[in-house]
């Protein structure tokens, strides 16, 4: 009886190994194991084995069942997993071709820094405002203290569409409606088009500028001077040093020109910044008192400051884009490039 | 502004280098322009004389000449210019010598002859005919009237030996376009004593009265106006001291009594003007405004009209000059003037700008008076004037002069607390810094009980309040002790976007994401783009808003629509062969309410989408529509479009009700045939506050369901004509309220389905929230819904 349960072992060791393919290690297993298989057949003839022998080859009998099971259970998952395998590889792709083309499209350039500058001055407490690109005399000179026939015009060509109705030619007249409606404390971020009869490799006759406004008590040049330092630093680099030249716009007083180290040669010199290691980008100033009693704000109790850059000319730095007139091209392969 | 260094020199003593000053200035709010200092570019360039010219040997063309330049021994230089003759006064480049623009010029051989430097034309030196008369000859520089020593270096006799600053003055500072304003400034920033310009002549026995009287008749426009007169005048070239001066700065010597009109000018800031006395009828100048239609020819030949607002400065029979702007050709110095009439008046600013511009002509003199001149410059401007007439020995000055004078200003003191000054600059300047500094600009400046006070000169009628005083004291003082603080005082403000612009940000993204590039046309745009849209005459598109003053046709409307900059931008690109542009801008329209304008127009931001490329049809550019109308929660109804610019049988309008936000399509052939577009192109316009209007806010928990769905495909032939929205309308109407969502899966033409027929597979999906749906019933809804599309498409089930 051992000898033929050995020899059972024996050949099912050989066919198991045998086996090819999934459906080979079925059949093998329901040769062997199953209702009519040979260990059934075996353990049908325990009726013949003595009564005293009965335990220990009933004992060999179960083992050899363990074992044949396990041996078919393995190679039945050692032969499904090749199966899964060869069907993956039979299945494989080329994993470098693109089916679907089509990819994400893109902001323009100016918008991409016009979001990072009103971004920066959100998160320090600025309301982004607006108001009309048409727009009246008014708003767009005198209540910024440039009157009619005032030399200071001559800073700023304008486009008329009437004798009291312009293209504005700044966003500053944003400041001017904004004090008018609201109370202090101010702290506006004025982005828009603006718009000057100029048209050449620096200048476009519609560009964008960005304008900020502050007004509130005790609000002073330091003020002024710590903002913008802080601006600069998150637009351009962490470096970044702010120095104030005094210059002259009527809405302000003092007013200064901005320059930051040049983000390319870090204040070394290069043609970027012309060999002087800065680059003017701002201009700003404490609010002229004239303009906050224009506007209704009693100068005696509030102050404030103002800045206003554009955002072309940064966006050429930030990129290096030489000529103004490519950002105005709307070539597809160029906007496509600023992801 | 230009200034020469040396002219500077005459009111203060200048001991730092030049680019030390230009630094210094730009920190005072002096930005130098350029530091122009031609000598150094000009070296070992001597003043010579052809002492013998003979040809060369072996070339027709070139002369060898012998040139003294007055040492022991003349130089041979070879030259190939025909334009000399022996004794001629040539510049002459020795060897080692350097021209502008970095030449080096040594000893050489021509055709074997040795040439020992170079001789120089007008152009080798960097100059021009208004430089030096005969510059700009062919042919080498002659200069046979210089009376130098042979030798000489040629930037001497040039003038060269002067560095110019030219320095930007800003509006503010009118008192600074004078050589004596930087001056001012000059010894404010290097702390010196200022120098009062040189004052002094002799006069002879006749009166002024007995030469000219004076009639002021507009005191408004003219408050002060000044006369002298001068008789028996030289009318020779300016002695070369005034010469080179006016040459160092630009301007072009005339003669002596117009080159001392011009050089007070620069020096002081007061314009002035000579008239030839005899030309002046009744020996009177009337000083009044002109008659409308008054005619006069200017000293440029021109004749102008005047009007009533502008003045005219007359005899008692004519204009004589257009005041403040420019003298007439009836009154004009000329060679044969015998006594002159010098004026130096002012003229208020605003009526001279206003009058410039009307009449279109400019001069140094309305430069001048449109920034303003103070009262007080008439008289300095007319000292200095006769002074140099006395110097030079250019004539006699009468006895005393004529001033009328309307209304004196007083200086006007500005006191203000110590205090404000630190208010606004945020930091505290040290009072013994605030009287030096505002001392040192002629403000006379006192601290008396923490306030102080100012006594600024009538040059600076700038000077009104605190924040103008603070501005001195800091740009003297330095910006560099601004200190960077951050908005200490400010009360919290809470920062962030308006609502419309986070909507346009939204829209942006979904462009974006869907493959679209934000482009950046300009707003104003050409009527032409009207017509090539095909906008019929009074169509309300065409009412625009136009401008004045345009650069362009191309550009002298406010656009009422972005598609015609959209197909612009299409189009360029097209036209470069880029091979495909998916393009989007959200961007201001502009509609009038009324024409001309009576109030500001309506900006209305619109989305434009614009696209063109292989495979690209109505329904990629519906795609990017229905993504945006699904982020708003809107359902537009589409119906075919009439827009002008669309394909007949590929646009829809978008309505919401009975209005309509939006439009899209393919373009019409006509107008991608007008932009010699040869792709198919497609566009979409959409108004921004319109999808804000019909926005469904608010998103609400909704259980998506525990109990199953039931699927039912039904497939149905209908006629061509019959659009997939209204096949969805009759599902949605007859699937009852198990009806969760129907979308069309496909359609399918065939020759046995038979011309004009198509069929549509409709997916219905039913489900019921809070049971399990039956199947009868997803049977019996399936039914309504082909029933209903029988009867009113006439759907027939496959």
């Amino acid at each position: 009886m051992k000898e033929k349960i050995d020899s059972l072992i024996s050949a099912a060791k050989a066919d198991v190994s045998a086996c090819a393919t999934v459906a080979d290690i079925a059949a093998v297993k329901v040769r062997y194991l199953g209702k009519s298989g040979e260990l059934t057949a075996l353990l049908r003839g325990m009726k013949d084995v003595p009564a005293d022998k009965k335990p220990e080859i009933g004992r060999y009998v179960n083992e050899a069942r363990d074992v044949i099971t396990a041996l078919t259970g393995e190679k039945q998952k050692e032969l499904e997993a090749a199966q899964t395998e060869a069907r993956m590889l039979a299945e494989s792709v080329d994993v470098t071709y693109s089916a679907h083309e089509g990819s994400l499209g893109s902001l323009h350039p100016c918008t991409l820094v016009k979001n990072e500058i009103v971004d920066i001055f959100t998160s320090l407490g600025f309301k982004v405002a607006r108001g009309p690109e048409i727009e009246l005399d008014f708003f767009n000179f005198q209540a910024l203290n440039i009157p009619k026939d005032h030399p200071a015009r001559d800073m700023q060509d304008t486009f008329y569409i009437g004798n009291d109705i312009l293209l504005r030619t700044h966003t500053s007249p944003v400041q001017a409606r904004t004090m008018m409606n609201e109370k202090p404390p101010i702290a506006i971020v004025v982005p828009g088009k603006v718009y000057r009869p100029d048209d050449d490799a620096t200048h476009s006759p519609m560009f964008q500028q960005i304008e900020g406004l502050v007004v509130d008590k005790h609000i002073t040049l330091c003020d002024l001077k710590g903002t913008l330092t802080l601006f600069a630093r998150e637009l351009f680099d962490k470096n970044t040093k702010t120095r104030f030249r005094p210059s002259y716009f009527p809405f302000t007083e003092p007013s200064v020109e901005v320059d930051v180290t040049c983000s390319q040669c870090h204040g070394k010199g290069c043609r970027l910044c012309h060999g002087t290691g800065w680059i003017e980008v701002l201009g700003a100033g404490v609010v002229n008192p004239k303009v906050l009693e224009n506007c209704g704000i009693d100068p005696s109790e509030y102050s404030g400051y103002a800045f206003g850059m554009g955002i072309e000319r940064i966006t050429m730095i930030k990129y290096g884009i030489p000529d103004m007139r490519i950002l105005f091209e709307n070539d597809a392969r160029f906007l496509k490039s600023f992801r | 502004m230009k200034v020469s260094m040396s002219w500077l020199g005459d009111f203060v003593d200048i001991d730092v280098p030049v680019q030390e000053l230009a630094d210094k200035l730009v920190g005072a709010g002096f930005e130098v322009e350029e530091i122009i200092d031609k000598s150094a570019e000009i070296r070992n360039v001597v003043l010579g004389k052809i002492a013998k010219m003979t040809h060369h040997p072996d070339a027709d063309k070139l002369w060898i000449c012998s040139v003294d330049i007055g040492r022991d021994e003349p130089v041979q230089i070879v030259t190939g210019a025909q334009n000399l003759k022996e004794g001629d006064l040539v510049p002459a480049a020795l060897d080692d010598s350097y021209l502008p623009g970095g030449v080096h010029i040594k000893t050489g051989k021509l055709r074997g002859v040795e040439s020992c430097g170079m001789l120089c034309s007008g152009k080798e030196l960097g100059l021009t005919e208004s430089d030096y008369e005969g510059a700009e000859v062919y042919g080498i520089l002659v200069m046979n009237k210089e009376t130098a020593p042979l030798g000489t270096d040629i930037n001497e006799v040039l003038g060269n030996d002067d560095v110019i600053l030219d320095v930007g003055v800003t509006a503010n500072r009118s008192d600074c376009n004078s050589v004596l304003g930087i001056a001012r400034e000059v010894a404010a920033v290097l702390k010196k004593p200022l120098r009062q310009p040189e004052i002094g002549f002799e006069c002879v026995a006749d009166n002024v009265e007995d030469k000219i009287s004076v009639q002021v008749d507009a005191p408004d426009l003219c408050p002060r106006y000044m006369a002298a007169a001068v008789s028996d005048v030289k009318i020779v070239p300016s002695d070369e001291t005034i010469a080179k001066r006016l040459k160092s700065v630009g301007l072009r010597p005339i003669n002596s009594i117009v080159d001392i009109t011009n050089y007070v000018l620069i020096e002081i800031g007061q314009p002035m003007h000579a008239f030839d006395a005899s030309k002046l009828e009744g020996g009177r100048i009337v000083v009044r405004r002109a008659r409308n239609g008054e005619k006069i020819v200017a000293l440029d030949n021109k004749e102008y009209a005047l009007d009533d607002s502008m003045v005219a400065i007359c005899d008692v029979a004519k204009p004589c000059a257009i005041g403040g702007v420019m003298g007439g050709a009836n009154s004009c110095i000329d060679g044969d003037t015998k006594d002159i009439v010098f004026e130096s008046a002012k003229f208020m600013r605003d009526n001279i700008r206003r009058t410039s511009r009307k009449l279109n002509l400019r001069s140094d003199s309305s430069f001048r008076y449109e920034r303003g001149i103070d009262t007080d410059s008439q008289r300095l401007g007319l000292m200095r004037a006769l002074t140099l007439i006395y110097k030079f020995g250019y004539g006699k000055i009468a006895r005393g002069v004529a001033d009328v004078f309307a209304d004196p200003q007083p200086r006007k003191k500005v006191s203000v607390p110590v205090v404000r000054i630190a208010d606004i600059l945020g930091i505290t300047v040290p009072e013994e810094d605030m009287l030096s500094i505002l001392g040192g600009l002629g403000m006379s400046p006192e601290i008396k009980d923490g306030v102080l006070t100012v006594d600024p000169p009538l040059f600076r009628d700038d000077i009104e309040n605190a924040n103008d005083i603070a501005e001195e004291l800091i740009r003297m003082y330095g910006y560099d002790h601004i200190e960077d603080k951050l908005i200490g005082g400010k009360e919290q403000t809470l920062g962030g976007k308006s609502e419309e612009q986070k909507v346009e940000d939204v829209l942006k993204d979904i462009c974006v994401g869907a493959g679209y590039s934000e482009t950046l046309t300009y707003s104003f745009t050409g009527e032409k783009g009207f017509d090539i849209l095909g906008f019929a005459p009074d169509a309300p598109e065409r009412n625009c808003v136009r401008l004045l003053n345009p650069l362009g046709e191309d550009t002298s409307v406010m656009r009422t629509t972005l598609v015609y900059s959209a197909l612009s931008a299409l189009a360029s690109n097209a036209l470069k062969n880029v091979r495909e542009a998916k393009l989007f801008e959200v961007a201001a329209v502009y509609i009038p309410k009324a024409l001309p304008l009576t109030e500001l127009p309506e900006e209305r931001q619109k989305l434009v989408i614009a696209a063109y490329g292989e495979g690209y049809d109505y329904y990629s550019l519906k795609s990017v529509v229905d993504k945006i109308c699904y982020k708003f929660g809107i359902s537009p109804v589409f119906r075919r479009s009439n827009a002008p610019y669309l394909h007949k049988g590929r646009g829809a309008d978008m309505y919401v009700g009975k209005f309509s936000f939006g439009s899209l399509g393919e373009v019409h052939p006509d107008v991608a045939a007008a932009m010699d577009v040869k792709q198919r192109m497609y566009v979409a316009e959409i108004d921004v506050a319109s999808l804000i209007r019909y926005r469904s806010r608010g998103y609400k928990y909704v259980e998506t369901g525990k109990y199953p769905p039931i699927e039912r495909d039904i497939a149905v032939v209908v006629d061509e004509s019959v659009e997939a929205a209204r096949i969805l309308d009759c599902a949605a109407k007859a699937g009852g309220k198990a009806l969760r969502s129907s979308r069309i899966f496909d359609i399918y033409r065939s020759e046995a389905l038979g011309k004009g027929k198509k069929s549509v597979a409709v997916k219905l999906e039913f489900r019921m929230p809070d049971r399990t749906l039956t199947d009868a019933e997803a049977q019996s809804a399936t039914e309504a819904v082909l029933a209903k599309l029988q009867k009113d498409l006439g759907a027939v089930l496959r």
